[in-house]
């Protein structure tokens, strides 16, 4: 098609188009900043909003029978959320583990390893919710083709003072939280695919051009993830993020220099029709000399904003002219930081160790959550709280424990700590490790079980953040399987032997014989 | 056919009743089994025997092979070259100039971590100090930790160095630059992104000792004589470990060290692997024993049978060497500590030479066998964890050395067996001919006089421990010398019983004796082969042949030389502070074993001369 018959299509069908949208409107956004350690953190969000609608809930589902007309909105995602009423809901798919040390906080908080879903759904309908869950899990599954599947009862927790639903601060009498998340998932091409396929674009213009499978996925850390939320004065919201760190610094470690071309090898050729904004915002350099290029066509607060809809082509690019040196001290890009172990080498039982550090200068209030599978059950007298050597068990201030249930409930346990300022507080804990039955074992290369991340949340600070711990491997005992020849051998032979000779003395009659000799 | 038929029958079912005809069988052949025992035990000894010194040969054992399919070694194209070579030599420089400004251990630790963080990699520092009788070790580790791209950091592979190098330990050879491989790698592999683990990167202090401490505190295990920092950085489970040990200017070959404390061995596949992957690079061999020709071969020998006598004396070498570390539970170098976590290690010996390899060769075999464990979806778990290398490239498989020990101990249990069963019986003639008498075992006095060995070796254990016998090494030997020495002399008062009615002590100790033995001998095969065999060694012979005399001079000739096969190690003045070190700092188990189990057998066997008969 060329350029002009091209023009003549968009001037036939656009107010066209434009008249059937009034109620959709489509953003998308681009943020990126260069960290402290020489890398790149940049944040697509696509966000579409059906203005004036309501959430699907019990209530209305069978009376929006209708078939449902989108423009924007992606059907595919509109359809699972009606039918399953989900209210919110938040899925994220990531790769690696998040840094907060030399990252900061990340512009999207859902950064735990591997897939994390949760959603709230209101109570009431015909179906009941963990029914519901049990569907959207499966169709989310379906749509990403990830393995959400898994999430399944024994892992699914409610942990409701983590995961506050957005704008229903009112209802969750009425509507229940259910979550789960499986850190072994690992994210690629075939969930990046589906998830462009959710945008009005898709990747053929505007800022999801530089979705780049090869590159993206070559990042430090990458992560998608799929939020939908309602907001009472706009209507129902659905955000596409992906979140992506790249290092320019790998292939030759100088320049920290970056560009569109470099990071993402791709450039913006042109803008999405049907996007009401489409900006690139890039967090510009403090107190070092730095050039930017194209000009910006607006500087605010420290970042240069780019209007994708007006530009032409862009490759924005940054250039450092006094080039990179890595720092030799430690990075504390966040005042608050955790660090989890998993101690212990035997296959029964070990120790959580988790290292809380506060870099303030008054006590924050940190609430802590573990949603275990029940392969994992912690010991809670064993819980003890260490501020440099001392016992400081004053510091706990609530706890919330539901034990696991062996081979179907997944373990919740949160607590509210304080921590005091300027101090790391050691919380450690005693394990056991579950033996499982032998068809409990999944059929893969036995690496040992991924478990959770773990959250954390400060109370004190507004927007309360959560921060993810990386995930943990347990090694449970495990049969060796590769031989199972050796061990039904060696098994039937003993069975046999034993069986052979008790029977035989049952049966046998014992008399006395004369023997000559 | 028929025919056939009832002719064999007639064989192998003669008429008559079956019961009976099958308890006369049975009591004819257990005859003629009881009347061979001598014959077999002495078979089962020479065949054991001389079973061990077939080990070495040619025809037994296998080529090496890889089991796991995922290792797939040496199946990727390297990148290390020239550029990284410069890097590890500049790194070098700098390490020299650590040395010859004797640089203290915290000094050279924090240095080595600044390094790595120049590199843009997390590193940290740890001190510790081990209090012992031997004395007391302190030192700094550093490490630093590569976090994968993409991965969830859950799984972590090792690569490390120790300041001091492996050989020689009292030689102070620096493995400087094993240290500078180590740096020059933390830069060179942080520029990929195929890594599908963490990778950590340590340089420990001392020999031993630092690793020791930093594994400790990687896995959360106290030790009560160590006080360590915890450590800064962790990252997840580890499984497998490289130590890289390159004391020289270039080397020739590079050299496997595998033996891990308490006899413990790593998988072979990842030996295997190296070897794989080396071998068009540098040969590899295994401990620093180069095939050289040592012995004078007479010139009229055919070439086969010269060829056959070479890779005897060859293999002899390193089935002997690995006998050394394994028995004594030492482990061969800083590798040996990971095995206790379940993490399999090895160490590249980069056996110094005047050429022709260099950190080129080393960069690109580790980073080949890294590749390699980076490939593992799990631990490495087919069970080749039995094996006996004999050359690099030619193994030892378990049942290929095993038989070779439990004979020795099967032959023990039977003339065990043998001494209990005649016990039971004495000749009595009077006037009307001999006949066989049955008589009582009491086995309880017996039981007494065993565990109060024990007992007793328990006690000179606890007394090794002390300081006091450390520092009075001359004095406190010669104490326990007469202590063990004298205390059984009180056997000879025990009062002769009526050998009609009570089998005589001295036998029923050399047969409980015996038995204990073999069983001993037979449970350690499997845990630590090269212990067991030093043990059928030591005590399958000697324990058999004691005689009981009537004779006192005899009785106590025989005593004496019990006495000292029992406590000839107290002259090892060397290896019993260096067992101690190993006990008290490593937790190997080799010098409570020579006290509490070795030590008390064969006093056991002193004792049973001395009893009256």
């Amino acid at each position: 098609m060329n350029p002009k018959c091209r023009r003549l299509w968009f001037s036939l069908f656009l107010p066209l188009a434009v008249l059937s949208l009034h109620n959709e409107v489509f953003d998308e956004q681009l943020n990126i900043r260069s960290l402290p350690d020489g890398k790149v953190a940049s944040r697509f969000s696509f966000t579409t909003v059906l203005v004036g609608a309501s959430p699907p809930t019990p209530q209305n589902h069978s009376s929006q029978d209708d078939p449902r007309h989108y423009s924007l909105f992606p059907l595919a995602l509109g359809q699972i959320l009606h039918e399953y009423a989900v209210t919110e809901m938040h899925l994220t798919l990531n790769a690696g583990k998040w840094n907060y040390d030399h990252w900061g906080y990340p512009d999207e908080d859902g950064v735990g390893t591997g897939a994390e879903l949760w959603a709230w759904m209101g109570d009431g309908a015909v179906s009941t919710v963990d029914e519901r869950w049990r569907g959207l899990r499966n169709a989310l599954a379906g749509l990403f083709c990830a393995s959400l599947g898994s999430l399944d009862e024994l892992r699914t927790t409610s942990p409701t003072m983590m995961f506050a639903p957005g704008a229903l601060s009112n209802r969750t009498s009425t509507h229940s939280l259910r979550h789960a998340s499986l850190p072994s998932e690992h994210v690629c091409t075939e969930n990046l695919t589906p998830f462009l396929k959710l945008l009005p674009c898709k990747s053929l213009s505007g800022i999801a051009t530089l979705l780049n499978p090869h590159r993206l996925f070559d990042a430090d850390w990458h992560g998608m993830g799929l939020h939908v939320s309602w907001l009472p004065q706009q209507g129902v919201q659905v955000k596409l993020t992906f979140q992506t760190i790249s290092d320019p610094l790998r292939p030759q470690s100088s320049s920290r220099d970056w560009s569109f071309a470099s990071v993402f090898e791709r450039t913006i050729q042109r803008s999405c029709p049907v996007a009401t904004s489409s900006q690139i915002v890039v967090a510009l350099p403090f107190g070092v000399p730095y050039t930017i290029n194209p000009q910006p066509s607006l500087v605010d607060q420290g970042h240069a904003i780019f209007d994708v809809v007006q530009s032409g082509p862009l490759d924005v690019s940054l250039h450092w002219p006094s080039g990179f040196q890595y720092s030799t001290t430690r990075l504390a890009e966040t005042t608050f930081s955790v660090r989890r172990t998993l101690k212990g080498y035997t296959q029964d039982n070990g120790q959580l160790s988790v290292l809380l550090r506060n870099d303030e200068d008054s006590p924050v209030n940190i609430a802590y959550l573990e949603t275990m599978p029940w392969i994992i059950q912690l010991y809670l007298h064993t819980l003890t709280l260490e501020v440099d050597g001392v016992s400081r068990n004053d510091l706990l201030q609530n706890i919330t424990y539901i034990p696991p249930v062996p081979h179907s409930r997944a373990t919740l346990f949160q607590i509210v700590l304080q921590i005091p300022s300027r101090s790391t507080l050691k919380l450690t804990m005693d394990i056991t490790k579950a033996f499982l039955r032998y068809t409990e074992h999944p059929p893969d290369a036995q690496r040992g079980w991924d478990l959770p991340p773990a959250v954390f949340v400060r109370l004190d600070g507004r927007p309360q953040r959560r921060i993810y711990a990386p995930a943990l491997l347990v090694d449970l005992a495990t049969p060796d399987f590769s031989m199972p020849y050796n061990v039904i051998i060696f098994t039937c032979s003993l069975i046999a032997f034993i069986f052979g000779s008790v029977f035989n003395y049952l049966t046998r009659r014992f008399i006395v014989l004369p023997v000559p000799s | 056919m028929d025919r056939i038929r009832t002719r064999l029958r007639a064989i192998f079912r003669p008429e008559g009743d079956q019961s009976l005809l099958r308890l006369q069988r049975r009591r004819k052949l257990v005859s003629a089994l009881t009347q061979r025992v001598d014959l077999i035990k002495w078979s089962f000894f020479l065949v054991g025997y001389l079973w061990m010194l077939a080990l070495p040969s040619q025809q037994l054992g296998r080529g090496i092979y890889i089991d796991e399919n995922a290792l797939q070694p040496g199946q990727v194209n390297t990148y290390w070259n020239w550029g990284d070579v410069a890097a590890a030599d500049r790194y070098l420089e700098q390490l020299e100039g650590l040395r010859d400004a004797n640089a203290s251990s915290h000094l050279r630790a924090s240095t080595l971590a600044a390094e790595f963080m120049k590199l843009g990699i997390p590193a940290s520092t740890q001190n510790y100090r081990f209090s012992s009788s031997v004395g007391t070790v302190e030192g700094t580790n550093a490490y630093a930790i590569i976090s994968s791209p993409r991965t969830s950091g859950t799984e972590a592979m090792v690569i490390s160095a120790s300041w001091v190098s492996r050989i020689d330990e009292a030689n102070g050879a620096l493995n400087l630059r094993g240290v500078s491989t180590v740096l020059a790698l933390a830069g060179f592999l942080k520029k990929y992104s195929l890594w599908a683990k963490d990778i950590v990167f340590v340089v420990s202090d001392g020999h031993m000792d630092g690793m020791q401490a930093w594994l400790n505190a990687y896995h959360g295990r106290t030790q009560s004589n160590l006080e360590a920092d915890e450590l800064e950085l962790t990252s997840g489970v580890i499984w497998t470990a490289l130590n890289i040990d390159y004391p020289g200017h270039s080397f020739s070959h590079l050299g496997i060290f595998h033996e891990g404390i308490n006899g413990r061995l790593p998988n072979q596949d990842l030996l295997n692997s190296l070897t794989w992957i080396a071998r068009w690079t540098v040969p590899v061999i295994i401990y620093d024993h180069l095939e050289t020709p040592r012995l004078q071969i007479p010139s009229w020998m055919p070439n086969s049978l010269r060829d056959e006598i070479r890779t005897y004396d060859y293999r002899s070498r390193n089935v002997l060497r690995h006998v050394k570390h394994q028995a004594r539970g030492r482990g061969s170098g800083v590798h040996g500590l990971f095995h206790q976590f379940r993490i399999d290690a090895f160490t590249m010996f980069a056996l110094p030479a005047t050429g022709p390899h260099g950190f080129h060769a080393l960069g690109h075999i580790i980073e080949s066998t890294l590749r390699t464990t980076n490939n593992l979806l799990e631990r490495l778990h087919a069970s080749i964890f039995f094996y006996i290398l004999t050359a690099s490239e030619h193994f030892l498989k378990i049942g290929s050395y095993l038989p070779s020990a439990i004979m020795i101990s099967v032959a023990m249990m039977f003339s065990g067996l043998k001494v209990w069963s005649d016990s039971a019986w004495v000749m009595s003639s009077d006037e009307k001919g001999s006949t066989w008498i049955q008589r009582r075992r009491p086995v309880l006095p017996v039981l007494v006089i065993m565990f109060s060995t024990h007992i007793l070796g328990c006690s000179v254990f606890a007394l090794t421990k002390t300081s006091w016998f450390i520092n009075n090494l001359k004095t406190s030997s010669a104490i326990i010398l007469a202590l063990c020495g004298t205390l059984p002399l009180s056997a000879l008062f025990v009062p002769k019983q009526n050998p009609h009615t009570v089998a005589p002590m001295s036998q029923l100790l050399k047969a409980l004796n015996l038995c204990f033995a073999s069983t001993v001998i037979s449970i350690t095969t499997v845990v630590n082969f090269s212990l067991a065999a030093t043990l059928a060694i030591l005590l399958g012979i000697p324990l058999t042949v004691s005689l009981s005399s009537s004779l006192l001079p005899l009785r106590l000739g025989q005593y004496g030389a019990y006495l000292s096969l029992a406590l000839g190690w107290l002259s090892a003045q060397e290896e019993i502070r260096s067992a101690l070190w190993d006990w008290q700092i490593l937790g190997v188990w080799f010098a409570p074993f020579v006290c509490i189990v070795y030590t008390p057998l064969v006093l056991q066997a002193a004792i049973a001369c001395l009893l009256p008969v």
